[in-house]
């Protein structure tokens, strides 16, 4: 019996094909550098910039945490915007969850709708929002806080409905077969199922929201964010990196501390 | 009766989650400024404003082609440099590739990098680099490192180490374990995570682009600025368009790479 | 070829695993290595190879050109040399799901290739060829390409056997190659490592006495650490009694009587459920 192995599988030919798309792919990368002027070689060329800014925020000013007062008060601000953002969000989504959830949607035409709407928002970048936000009520963390608000309806709405669908049903029909009205059928049948999953992506929505509300406080005029912009702006490098320090360290902490209220407030992980 | 006792305990601690919930609310709401009033003072001016911004600028459309194309560029670029680096993160960061040091160290570095916004990368970069797209492409990079280096070291991990220890039992040495072992076991997770992460860099780049970065949303951010509000709804199009097409786009590659396999 | 010097071995905790293991395997022996679960045998192998490197002893490895390395001290360029002069076949195969048939065949010969060479570019066409003349030697050839993933046990421990043939080892481990196979299969992959033995000693670990006794050359038994047996074939009832203990004789007992074994493994009837222990002269 002679062996052959087809063409396609031969070794050869095999790699014959992976050079040839990598090269395409290579060439199209290089190609689109080319066409925006943009230069990988910059970042070895430049690199020295870096390293003379990195000179230039060390040893960081941890002082400025404490002394002024204003950096005190705008962790607060981006703290509150995370947490006010997550708790109005979260409700909303979870009000138009049940509208948009096929099995306790009152109508078909409105969980359409509403499937509709919650797409339409996901689909809008924050950047938009936020700048419809802040012609509408001024600079500042309030506006910030309402553009977590509109973010957090859209993509936990959805997540929150899609959670609603996939319930079980034997428990909300056991509920139904003793005679219960819809309502009754939501508050026992199915809200006691979906209730820590809510609960647990709450929790991660929360840090999410964390993290934006740092980067829109930077077009917004408030938070940690935007006394990171202002530093930097400003040339305080150390106030600037003792900042981004603290940044980190509250952000890693925020996860901590949420992961374990979550573990307290479900017993166990049904994230997502 | 203790289940008496139980049920009265359950409703204490609801009722002091709730006041909890409610009091830092209350403080939130202090600390943010929070004016009803302003709303809705402001909301006449946000609809008076929409119509302002209709019809768009189908003129500028045209130009805004080219912003848009820089946008994906952007992501692109970043979303290619930072799956390779991070692939390489991740294999430090694997306990059955590296040793514990080592392991411990990568994921202390991704886990700081995680909780660095890419803004404020964008911030510090610029301030060394100047404005321009280079600084939002390291940015995203890293950014990219930070999530796709976790969930890589994560599916790497995962890799049954009898597999490994079987490659080098004919003699292979680490590198070759790597090539033969691991790549083919994690790459179609691999793969999957960047196009979702390509996905991500897209709104991203939209967003760093106004702080600076270029692009499109640079255009929108100064649209806005400049009080062209016909042509930031047009600017607003090209962007909901990225960000659908994007979508189909990854959920198509997604199909056809591996349908089997789940996001993570 | 190989020689396992009084090999001790320990938990971390410091609880004796293995307790003194020594044996010389020669070329041309088929070994066969017998008992009971839990018993040591996998670790003995593992130290075979320096997968698992003993407490106390050595193990010291005989090449193709006459040259002695001791496997517990040697280290990196030196062990990976060794490596691929011994080829193992693992219990539960270990290959790579995700690869072809044909490419986990190939690896077998990634310690004798240049590394670079197959980091960049791989295999090439005759190298494929070899590997797929291996598998046809098994019988899987037209397998080839299928990823080793969507393959039955059987065929899985086919492509493993051809793996550690494609290595062309100078001495061959196989672990429990014939779990997991029905007692057809089992037969014919035995058929296929019984000539290979007069090529390269193979040691291999089998929990099937009937197998052990018609196609090993000698048998090794272990029992909680040490070896219990140690020569030529052929098993007796008390040695049995003794390596499996009193269990052995009670499960005996309660099997239905079977039809006797004949020469001819075509007239084999279908043994019983369960490791198919075949009553032995007294
Ligand atoms: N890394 C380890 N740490 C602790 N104990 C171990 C380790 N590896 C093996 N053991 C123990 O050593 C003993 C012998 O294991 P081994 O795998 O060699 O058994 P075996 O004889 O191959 O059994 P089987 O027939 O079931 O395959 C077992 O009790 C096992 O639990
Ligand atoms: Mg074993």
């Amino acid at each position: 019996m002679n062996l052959v192995i087809e063409k396609p599988y031969l070794p050869s030919q095999r790699y014959k094909r992976a050079v040839t798309y990598l090269l395409v792919f290579l060439l199209v990368v290089v190609g689109l550098c080319g066409y925006f002027g943009f230069d990988p070689r910059l970042f070895i060329t430049d690199f020295h910039y870096l390293a003379e800014l990195m000179g230039e925020m060390t040893p960081p000013n941890f002082e400025v945490l404490w002394r002024k007062e204003k950096v005190f008060s705008s962790i607060l601000q981006t703290i509150s915007m995370a947490f006010l953002g997550t708790l109005i969000g979260g409700t909303l989504a979870m009000g138009l969850a049940f509208l948009a959830a096929g099995n306790t949607s009152p109508h078909p035409a409105v969980r359409a709708v509403v499937r509709t709407g919650l797409s339409i928002e996901r689909g809008i970048p924050n950047l938009v929002i936020i700048l419809v936000f802040l012609i509408a009520v001024g600079l500042g963390p309030f506006a910030g806080m309402l553009s977590l608000v509109v973010g957090t309806v859209g993509v936990f709405g959805k997540l929150f409905a899609d959670a609603i669908e996939g319930t079980d049903g034997d428990p909300a029909e056991a509920v139904y077969a003793v005679g219960a009205t819809k309502w009754q059928v939501i508050q026992f049948g199915i809200i006691p199922q979906v209730l820590p999953s809510f609960i647990a992506n709450l929790f991660y929505a929360f840090d999410i929201n964390l993290r934006a509300a740092i980067g829109l406080g930077v077009f917004g005029g408030a938070g940690i964010g935007y006394e990171i912009h202002m530093a930097m702006k400003l040339t305080r490098y150390q106030d600037g990196l003792a900042l981004i320090f603290f940044t980190i360290v509250l952000i890693s902490l925020f996860e901590k501390v949420s992961d374990y209220l979550r573990r307290q407030a479900i017993g166990q992980d049904v994230l997502k | 009766m203790d289940y008496a006792r139980y049920q009265r305990k359950k409703t204490i601690r609801k009722i002091w989650v709730v006041a909890g919930l409610g009091f830092a609310a209350y403080w939130a709401a202090v600390s943010c400024k929070v004016d009803f009033s302003a709303l809705r003072r402001g909301l006449p001016k946000g609809i008076e404003f929409l119509g302002f911004m209709f019809p768009p600028d189908l003129a500028a459309l045209a130009e805004l082609v080219n912003p848009a194309l820089e946008t994906v560029l952007l992501a692109f670029l970043a979303t290619v440099f930072g799956a390779i680096l991070s692939f390489f993160f991740a294999l430090a960061a694997a306990s059955n590739v590296s040793p514990p040091w080592l392991r411990n160290a990568s994921r202390f570095l991704l886990a700081t990098e995680r909780s660095l916004p890419e803004i404020i990368l964008l911030l510090l970069l610029i301030s060394a680099l100047g404005l321009g797209p280079f600084p939002g492409v390291i940015a995203m990079s890293i950014g990219c490192i930070g999530m796709l280096g976790r969930l890589f070291g994560d599916a790497i991990e995962e890799i049954n180490p009898a597999t490994l220890e079987s490659i080098q039992s004919v003699g292979a040495n680490r590198w070759q374990v790597i090539r033969y072992g691991v790549v083919p076991q994690v790459l179609p997770s691999l793969i999957i995570n960047t196009i979702f992460r390509f996905e991500v860099n897209i709104r991203l780049s939209v967003l760093l682009g106004a702080v600076g970065a270029g692009g499109i949303g640079y255009e929108l951010f100064y649209a806005f600025r400049l009080l062209e509000y016909q042509r930031a709804t047009s600017a607003i199009l090209v962007i909901l368009a990225l960000v659908f097409l994007s979508e189909k786009l990854s959920g198509l590659l997604r199909k056809k790479v591996a349908p089997e396999i789940k996001l993570r | 070829m190989i020689e396992a010097r009084n090999i001790t071995k320990s938990t971390k905790e410091g609880v004796p695993i293995l307790k003194g293991i020594s044996f010389k395997v020669e070329k041309g022996e088929f070994v066969g290595i017998l008992g009971p679960s839990g018993a040591g045998k996998t670790l003995t192998m593992r130290c075979l190879n320096g997968l698992t490197q003993p407490t106390t002893g050595e193990v010291v490895f005989t090449d193709h050109r006459n040259h002695a390395i001791n496997l517990t001290r040697s280290q990196g360029k030196e062990l990976r040399r060794a490596r691929q002069q011994i080829g193992v076949i693992f219990q539960g195969f270990n290959l790579v799901k995700r690869l072809s048939a044909i490419d986990n065949v190939l690896i077998g010969q990634l310690g004798n290739i240049n590394w670079l060479r197959s980091l960049f570019y791989g295999f090439t066409d005759r190298e494929a060829l070899l590997a797929l003349e291996t598998l046809e030697k098994v019988k899987v050839a037209h397998l080839a390409h299928r990823t080793v993933g969507s393959l039955s046990g059987g065929e899985m421990q086919r492509v493993a056997i051809a793996r550690a043939m494609y290595q062309q080892p100078a001495i061959m481990l196989a672990d429990e190659p014939i779990a997991n196979l029905d007692p057809s299969n089992a037969r014919k992959i035995m058929q296929l490592l019984k000539p290979l033995a007069e090529e390269m000693p193979i040691i291999g670990v089998f929990h099937q006495p009937e197998i052990i006794t018609e196609f090993c050359t000698r048998i090794i038994a272990i029992k909680d650490g040490r070896v219990v047996r140690d020569g030529g074939n052929g098993l007796t009832r008390a040695e049995m009694l003794d390596i499996y203990g009193a269990e052995w004789s009670e499960m005996e007992a309660h099997r239905p009587r079977e039809t006797p074994p004949t020469e001819n493994p075509l007239h084999q009837a279908p043994s019983a459920p369960g490791r198919g222990l075949r009553p032995l002269p007294a």
